[in-house]
């Protein structure tokens, strides 16, 4: 399958590794990525709060791009990329006034939106257009058995639901059937559709914090050995943020954070160095030797 | 029919600590579950405690927590939570002290509410004449058609991430109610109302969008947030970390169409601030994460002339404002 990759700021910077991770697996899931280098940044939300037009016409720009190309799909693997895209189709579909100004602004650097690219997040398109579990299981090379992953979807994969229009806004399934699929058991709890704390890791630290730490707390007690999750954003709060927020909830944390294809892509058989897992913060080691039997190359 | 397992709260003034209590009752499938709670009270146990009222979802009385979700149970049935969950738990409303059951102390909730004075402000320089009619266009009214519809059930509040967090955060209903008399054109206090909320109260919210899936009355508070966020932005300017931190995002775009992340969290958090987060920034290059460097998108100037044709300063007005009298505060004729 062709799609356009929009890697989304983080997955370029400081989580280089969800790059490094979506590439290698996107060869086994038979996905041929498509680079846009002019692609820009989606406004993670922060741009909708100033200036409303603007965000709608920076992400109008970058569904445009693809569509000139001719490309359909275009494969988000951050949840607040994928937020941010979808709510700027859905606003060009019902707002007229905001449509005509994303127009003229286009217009203006040769550029059209038509409606016809449509932005979908890798663990979406692993559950709705790749085949789903039946596809992943043969692909699977060394079943991640005896591993209990806590799935974390980020919350604008899911809601507002009747913008996103994917699996449940408080109770979704996809991640953990892909977790079913790969030979690891999936953990539920609550923490798995609440907030990383990001979006007020900048406002004010300590609360962001707090909000992590509970997450991974939840996770913890529910008896998960390891996390996973589809946003790079959530990622930096919950493993990169980790220690800061084991001190902020008062709790010691050792919670090894996969990034989704992370965690494909340690089924596919790769190594820990070919997706990236020694740029964590929090070492991946004790969940890579609860795979029994299996050995890691580290 | 379908088998009905109720796991339901009791605690707080009962005595023993406080647990799950299991029913099990058979019921339609289309039954709410306030009603089958009642039918426990009735039948089984009249003393369990809860607070309802009109039971059809105009009272606001039975916000609490299905199965970890804020809701009001009296428009949530049994048989989709039954399908999905294989029984149903109940909780009292979140982020409030229980005081016994189902029943919470909703003075934090009112506490916050009343901080954004809920009610028409007058200029005191220029007070209404006595007898004025002050007219509103349909499109004034449309400003804020959503919020009047909210009934104070607290669904919203009870299952804010962000107020459970942070006294500071004024919440979601507070700030949804706040944005209605900040755009009601009757109203003679827009620029003092805005300075008043241009702070954290305003700035802590997560843009989570559990609020919207909690209001069973299609508020969006979470919506009336960022449109309250965009006025201020535009009114007061940036004042504190928060609305810093979306100000400054969009000029950070500008400059290279991605993230510079290192430079976003300096101007977010200023340099005391960044100094607090020296730990992380070490950890993280000591692990390859070099947020310093970034890349520069191909065809900058392309995005760069979006800017320049959307992000004037008459650009910012909120779009859904019209250009009328008593909009910004002055004394309509």
């Amino acid at each position: 399958m062709k799609v356009a990759y929009f890697p989304g700021c983080v997955a370029q910077e400081s989580g280089k590794e969800l790059d490094m991770a979506t590439r290698a697996v996107a060869k086994v899931l038979d996905l041929e990525l498509v680079e846009f280098p002019n692609f820009s940044c989606c406004g993670s939300g922060f741009i909708d709060e100033t200036n409303e037009a603007l965000n709608v016409a920076i992400n109008a720009r970058n569904l445009a791009i693809a569509e000139k190309a001719g490309i359909q799909t275009i494969m988000t693997v951050c949840s607040t990329c994928q937020g941010m895209l979808t709510h700027a189709k859905k606003v060009l579909a019902k707002d007229k006034i905001i449509k005509k100004r994303t127009d003229a602004a286009l217009g203006k650097i040769g550029m059209k939106y038509s409606g016809t690219a449509t932005p979908k997040h890798m663990l979406q398109l692993v559950v709705e257009d790749l085949g789903g579990a039946a596809k992943l299981k043969p692909l699977v090379k060394r079943p991640l058995k005896g591993l209990k992953v806590g799935a974390f979807y980020g919350c604008h994969l899911i809601r507002p639901h009747e913008i996103m229009e994917f699996d449940d806004p408080e109770y979704p399934h996809s991640f953990e059937d892909v977790i079913r699929a790969l030979g690891a058991e999936p953990v539920m709890y609550r923490g798995r559709v609440m907030c990383c704390g990001f979006p007020i890791q900048f406002v004010k630290p300590l609360s962001g914090e707090k909000l992590a730490g509970r997450q991974i707390l939840d996770a913890k007690r529910n008896g998960a050995d390891a996390m996973a999750t589809s946003c790079p954003l959530c990622h930096l709060s919950l493993d990169t943020y980790q220690k800061e927020s084991g001190k902020a909830v008062g709790a010691s944390l050792d919670m090894p954070v996969f990034h989704f294809p992370q965690l494909l892509g340690l089924a596919f058989g790769m190594d820990a160095k070919e997706l990236g897992l020694p740029r964590h913060l929090v070492d991946t080691k004790s969940a890579l030797e609860k795979l029994g039997a299996v050995k890691v190359p580290a | 029919m379908v088998e009905v397992k109720l796991e339901v709260f009791r605690g707080a003034d009962h005595e023993g600590k406080p647990h799950y209590e299991k029913f099990t009752l058979d019921l339609p499938e289309t039954t709410p579950i306030l009603t089958a709670l009642l039918k426990v009270r009735t039948d089984i146990d009249p003393s369990l405690t809860m607070r309802y009222s009109c039971r059809q979802a105009i009272c606001g009385s039975c916000a609490m927590k299905v199965n970890g979700k804020s809701r009001l149970v009296c428009s949530t049935l049994v048989g989709p939570e039954i399908k999905t969950y294989g029984k149903i738990r109940i909780d009292p409303p979140g982020n409030m002290p229980i005081l016994r059951d189902l029943v919470t102390d909703f003075s934090p909730f009112w506490e916050r509410y009343l901080k954004v004075d809920p009610y028409l402000l007058e200029d005191p320089e220029h007070p209404n004449p006595k007898g004025q009619v002050t007219k509103m266009s349909p499109e004034q009214v449309d400003q804020f058609k959503e919020t009047p519809r909210c009934i104070a059930c607290g669904a919203c509040y009870s299952g804010c991430p962000s107020v459970g967090e942070d006294p500071e955060y004024l919440g979601p209903m507070a700030l949804a109610k706040a944005y209605r008399f900040v755009v009601d054109p009757r109203d003679h206090a827009y620029h003092r109302r805005l300075l008043k909320l241009q702070d954290k109260g305003l700035w802590l919210c997560l843009r989570c969008s559990l609020c919207i899936e909690a209001c069973p009355k299609e508020v969006r508070p979470a919506d009336r947030i960022t449109d309250l966020k965009r006025l201020a932005n535009q009114e007061i300017g940036p004042k504190e970390s928060g609305s810093r931190h979306s100000a400054m995002f969009v000029t950070n775009i500008e400059d290279g169409g991605l993230l510079n992340e290192f430079k976003l969290a300096r101007q977010s958090l200023g340099f005391f601030g960044i100094f607090g987060q020296i730990g992380k920034g070490f950890a993280m290059m000591r692990h390859g994460k070099s947020f310093m460097a970034h890349p520069i998108i191909h065809d900058l100037d392309s995005l760069r002339a979006i800017y320049v044709e959307l992000n004037k300063k008459e650009d910012l007005k909120h779009r859904e404002r019209p250009a009328g009298k008593g909009v910004k505060g002055e004394a309509p004729t």
